[in-house]
């Protein structure tokens, strides 16, 4: 059905096309001039139906699974949903379309048969609705567009202008991003905070969100206090700082002033492979290789370490940014003008000390700017923490113990089903908005750095 | 002429400073100068003149073996300083831009102090045993390059900050500040206004006093102003080289007469 | 000029110079190669980690390139098959009487004993005997050789990966049943083929089965609806942006907002998408419909910066030039500013897509882990993704499956370096010099 319509609204587009161009060959050919040409007479005319029925067409397809619904809902008999919380009643709903789709388990309610049919006619209904308004629509806009057609008309300017608005939109939907993740954000974290209060969450030092679901389960009651989770993630991210800001950076200086021109050129590529690997990639290699040999290693020496430790976590963590920190340090070495080389070295500096005394230091607003993006790239990366940190929070800064992470208590509490009225899925968007925050303002001030950084020198 | 240009040598060959025979550099492909043979003398200011692009800088900058940072420029030849090849094996670049100072064209400061930019060469090479020491050279290559007076308030403000002129000046105090025994300045004026031109020559022809001076301009008014000797360079060749006041009055190769006539150029 | 005082009297300092420079040359000199030493072990280091990364997939994943199989002389036996049951026939029973054969000390009636030989045999075999028959119905009454693949531990075991020499106590495979396994290996009916299976076979609880198909078709479909989506909205925000946007607030809020974009984690474009796509749209969950519109999210920003950055790298002379003949502007762009940065547009859009292949924890929090057997038919459908794919056999206990996750990451890093080359090959074809 959704492909009928798109098929018709397809058809209706070309015959525009050619219906308009037709008509300003024709007029053209009865010896008027045209303003445009006729090719535009045509696009103008495609546009006009194209564009508002696709706008039509895909505002139809989001909505409609909700209007279904709640259709559906209303056409249920009274009090079906007494004394249910919503998770219950979403499962009612989910039987009812499973019986719909064909799925039938066991011999359901006759009022739950009942309703999937009502569900299916539903659907029939807005899918020959949606046809329907296509071919109107399309009909409406064909005519409109037709009627257009003239020697005066300024086809290049009206079609032109639809182009830039079409433009104008797509640049803004990166905006319409942003507040979408502003909004769902906001919107759950503040159901949250209606039943945690903020202050328990930003100063609590206990996380056990696992409370009961149903009333039959037996679970420790929730507790929602962040600060050893946001300990976690510090002290992952740190590990990972330690290992990757020197690394990096030296690595940088040495591509830049000292490596044959070679070297250069071979080795470069090759660490940007390892900002190419997937995280989910790391995150098994620090399961399967890192995570054995630290283990091994304290053993040997005789300590007792968690099986995840942030170490582990950290580590790998660590070698994943490299690359992101030396490729930023190479560029603004490079940024800093020849002449600042020249003068140190024509004073007598070796390269060495024409490097650390006077290249690094005029660098350094670059390279800040990138190790704080790397910053904000820790505390968010999500598969290594996930698959490597652990899953209970502590409030420990001992890399050697098993830590938690934001992100990993975001994924964990969030995957498999998820009904949004409980605190602990909620609390996974509280602690998202946190990270969010955390990020833009590291990421802006980052980006400002970097970008008065580069204004200095050009 | 070379009969001429060999006498005149001679005469002088007491205070010669630096000796350069048969010095031809490639760019990859270029060959950028051919077979310069050229005498410097000390506490002289030497001009070396000529169009654009015509090698001046180029040779200038192999007298402190500053081509050696670039990679596919290749220098051959004999330039001696005080008697030892400067291109020996033996002879660490890095001493070797500590006697030989230089200026470059566009100031370049370092985002640093102006008391740790004037510092900075005394400190890598170790001159300065305390911090009065320290003190002591910075206030006197301040002087030395003019512009104490400027800056003795601000000395911990950076040097980014001071104007073109003074910019200028700053780097040529850095410069002296490491005792250098010459200095090379290539177009130091070039990207200055008038009046910090004219205080940049005043410093230039003081610091004859002390040092070897090889200024690289293609104002003929200022080589005339500033130099005792000049030396004129055409598409990679050393034309001309003779007392300033002779290049100026009466050439003898047709070529420095068109440029200087403002023919060629 | 009244401070200069250049009248400095005493020694010529400038040989102490030389000889103070000259001390502590060497000093210095070893300095520096201190620092270039640092410089060589950081870039060993970074290598170094490349390759224990790349050595440990490799290594680890090398044993599930083959599977184990088993070949036996099944009689289709009749009064087990109802003709008009083909589902329902006992075929378990046929292979343990095949696999009986081997083993005439065992009483196959009993069903316990019968048991400890069948479970030499995958759980498949049975179902792969089915869709045989199923298929021929002819073959009732025949007998047919058929090679179905061995157990995890008996494949384990083939491989060397369970060592004989373990003690039996610590070993997940006693005495009794290796023995087994060599007699039916001395009687020629163990082979190792190439695990076809891994690209083959979608999902499955155990690892002899379990294959990939299901994640790349969902993979597929996911980077498709991401490309769709993402590269037409991309390449319209970038020539807005870069040809037609006023320099005003507006325009540099669009700006800022696109670089921050680019940078925030991966896994809010999940909590977004489970909120707005989920939660109040009501789409499907698990479906890579879902997956790709939020890979779409998050590639979008890539492709506008390189969109942006192709069409800057083109000369103003080229717009000159047009606009110089009466083209209008939108023409000037679409005849040729846009052809000529389309080589850059597009090595930007395949490494934006190659890192959205990659991208997993936006789809953990859509579903896109679901445990889901059968390949998806279209973007509707649930299904997982090569990373998400990935994620679900690391966290799998059997042993099997850990190989199974490096072979799982050995073909996702293929595709995307064969992605990346093919960004390469697009750069350096159309790479043109101004």
């Amino acid at each position: 059905m959704v492909l009928s319509a798109f098929l018709l609204l397809l058809g209706a587009t070309l015959l525009a096309y050619f219906l308009n161009r037709k008509a300003a060959i024709s007029i053209r050919a009865g010896g008027t001039q045209l303003h445009s040409l006729e090719s535009f007479h045509g696009l103008f005319a495609a546009l006009s139906v194209l564009v508002p029925v696709l706008a039509g067409i895909l505002i139809w397809l989001v909505l409609r699974g909700s209007a279904v619904d709640w259709f559906l809902l209303q056409s249920l008999p009274e009090g079906t949903f007494d004394g249910l919380d919503s998770g219950a009643s979403q499962l009612i709903v989910a039987e009812i379309k499973s019986i719909a789709g064909g799925r039938v388990f066991g011999t359901p309610d006759p009022w739950k048969t009942e309703a999937a049919e009502r569900l299916l006619r539903y659907n029939e209904i807005a899918d020959w609705a949606m046809v329907a308004l296509v071919a109107i629509s399309a009909a409406v806009l064909l005519w409109f567009a037709r009627s257009t057609v003239g020697a005066q008309f300024r086809a290049r300017q009206s079609a032109e202008r639809i182009v830039l608005g079409l433009m104008m939109f797509c640049a803004t939907a990166a905006i319409f991003v942003t507040i979408g993740i502003v909004f769902a954000l906001t919107f759950e974290t503040i159901k949250f905070f209606q039943i945690v209060p903020f202050t328990e969450f930003l100063f609590g030092t206990s996380w056990e969100p696992q409370i009961p679901i149903r009333e039959d389960q037996v679970a420790a009651e929730g507790a929602f206090g962040a600060v050893p989770v946001f300990l976690g993630t510090i002290v992952i991210s740190t590990v990972a700082l330690l290992v990757a800001v020197p690394v990096g950076l030296m690595s940088a200086i040495y591509l830049n002033e000292f490596a044959p021109h070679r070297l250069r050129s071979a080795v470069k590529p090759v660490l940007e492979i390892l900002a190419g690997v997937p995280t989910v990639v790391y995150g098994f290699f620090a399961v399967l290789t890192v995570a054995p040999a630290i283990r091994q290693f304290a053993a040997t020496i005789g300590v007792d370490v968690a099986p995840n430790t942030a170490l582990a976590a950290g580590s790998v963590m660590g070698v994943m940014l490299i690359p992101f920190i030396s490729s930023f340090a190479d560029d603004a070495l490079s940024a800093v003008p020849r002449s600042l080389r020249d003068g140190a070295l024509a004073l007598g500096a070796t390269r060495g000390e024409m490097m650390l005394n006077v290249l690094f230091p005029a660098a350094i607003p670059g390279i800040v700017g990138g190790v704080l993006l790397a910053v904000s790239r820790a505390i968010g990366e999500t598969m290594i923490v996930v698959m490597a940190a652990g899953l209970i929070a502590k409030m420990t800064i001992n890399p050697l113990d098993s830590v938690t992470a934001v992100t990993v208590q975001i994924v964990t509490l969030l995957i498999g089903d998820t009904s949004f009225d409980n605190p602990k899925t909620l609390s996974a968007f509280a602690l998202g908005m946190m990270l969010f925050l955390a990020t833009l303002f590291i990421n802006i001030f980052a980006l400002r750095i970097v970008r008065k950084y580069r204004e200095i020198y050009d | 002429m070379n009969d001429m240009r060999k006498i005149e040598r001679e005469a002088r060959m007491t205070d010669t400073k630096i000796t350069a025979r048969n010095v031809n550099v490639f760019y990859g492909e270029t060959h950028a100068i051919k077979d310069v043979d050229v005498d410097i003398a000390d506490k002289t200011v030497t001009a070396f003149i000529g169009p654009s692009g015509c090698g001046k800088s180029t040779f200038l900058r192999c007298l402190n073996r500053m081509n050696d940072t670039i990679d596919i420029c290749q220098v051959t030849g004999d330039i001696r300083l005080d008697g030892t090849d400067i291109n020996a094996a033996s002879v660490d670049p890095v001493q070797l831009r500590a006697q030989i100072g230089m200026v470059f064209q566009k100031p370049n400061p370092f985002p640093k102090s102006i008391y740790d930019n004037v510092a900075y060469g005394p400190k890598i090479h170790g001159l300065a045993r305390t911090k009065a020491d320290m003190d002591e050279i910075v206030e006197r290559s301040l002087r030395r390059g003019a512009i104490w007076d400027e800056v003795k308030d601000r000395l911990d403000q950076p040097g980014t900050g001071l104007s073109g002129g003074q910019q200028q000046r700053l780097c040529i105090a850095r410069a002296v500040a490491t005792e250098p025994e010459v200095l090379l300045m290539d177009e130091p004026c070039s990207a200055l206004d008038p009046i910090a031109t004219a205080q940049v020559e005043e410093l230039i022809d003081e610091l004859r006093q002390e040092y070897s001076v090889v200024i690289v301009t293609h104002s003929m008014q200022q080589a005339a102003r500033v130099s005792q000797k000049t030396a004129f360079f055409h598409l990679g060749n050393l034309v001309e080289y003779n007392d300033t006041g002779l290049i100026f009055s009466n050439p003898n190769d047709e070529r420095t007469e068109s440029y200087i006539t403002g023919r060629i150029g | 000029m009244t401070d200069t005082t250049p009248e400095t009297s005493g020694p010529n300092p400038s040989h102490s110079t030389t000889e103070m420079v000259r001390q502590s040359l060497a000093r210095r000199n070893r300095k520096q190669v201190v620092l270039q030493g640092f410089g060589v072990a950081a870039i060993a280091f970074a290598l170094s980690m490349l390759v224990i990364l790349v050595g440990s997939l490799v290594t680890s994943g090398y044993p599930a390139l083959t599977q184990t199989h088993v070949a036996l002389e099944v009689f289709v036996d009749p009064e087990e098959v109802d003709p008009d049951n083909l589902p329902g026939g006992g075929y378990d029973e046929m292979l343990a009487a095949s696999l009986g054969s081997y083993f005439p000390d065992v009483d196959m009636s009993d069903r316990a004993s019968a048991r400890t030989v069948t479970k030499i045999l995958s759980n498949g075999a049975q179902l792969q005997l089915r869709e045989q028959v199923i298929e021929t119905p002819s073959l009732i009454g025949e007998t047919i050789t058929i090679t179905v693949p061995a157990a995890d531990n008996y494949d384990q075991l083939n491989k060397g990966l369970i060592q004989r020499a373990t003690p039996e106590e610590n070993r997940r495979l006693n005495d009794a049943e290796i023995a087994r396994f060599d007699t039916l290996d001395a009687a020629g009916a163990i082979s190792t083929p190439l695990n076809t299976a891994l690209i083959t076979s979608a999902d499955s609880r155990f690892p002899e089965l379990a294959g990939l198909k299901g994640a790349i078709i969902g993979s597929f479909w996911a980077l498709l609806t991401c490309f769709l989506i993402s590269f037409p909205i991309g390449i319209g925000a970038a020539i807005y942006l870069e040809e037609f946007a006023p320099k005003n607030r507006l325009s540099d809020i669009i700006e800022i907002n696109i670089n921050n974009l680019a940078a925030v984690p991966s896994v809010v474009f999940g909590l977004l998408a489970l909120a707005v796509f989920l939660g109040w749209f009501g789409m499907p969950r698990s479906a890579p419909l879902v997956g790709g519109m939020t890979l779409a999210l998050m590639t979008l920003p890539t492709i506008i910066i390189a969109t942006r950055a192709a069409l800057k790298a083109v000369p103003p002379s080229i717009r000159e030039a047009a606009l110089g003949v009466g083209a209008s502007k939108q023409q000037v762009v679409f005849h040729h500013v846009l052809p000529l940065a389309m080589p850059g547009i597009l090595t930007g859009t395949i490494i934006g897509l190659a890192q959205a292949l990659g991208e997993t924890a936006p789809l953990l929090l859509i579903g896109m882990n679901a445990f889901i057997t059968s390949a998806p038919t279209g973007p509707f459908d649930s299904a997982t993704a090569l990373p998400t794919q990935i994620f679900i056999w690391a966290d799998s206990p059997e042993r099997g499956f850990v190989s199974r996750t490096s072979a799982a990451i050995l073909v996702l890093l293929t595709f995307l370096i064969t992605m990346n080359a093919i960004a390469i090959y697009l750069r350096q074809k159309f790479e043109r010099k101004w």
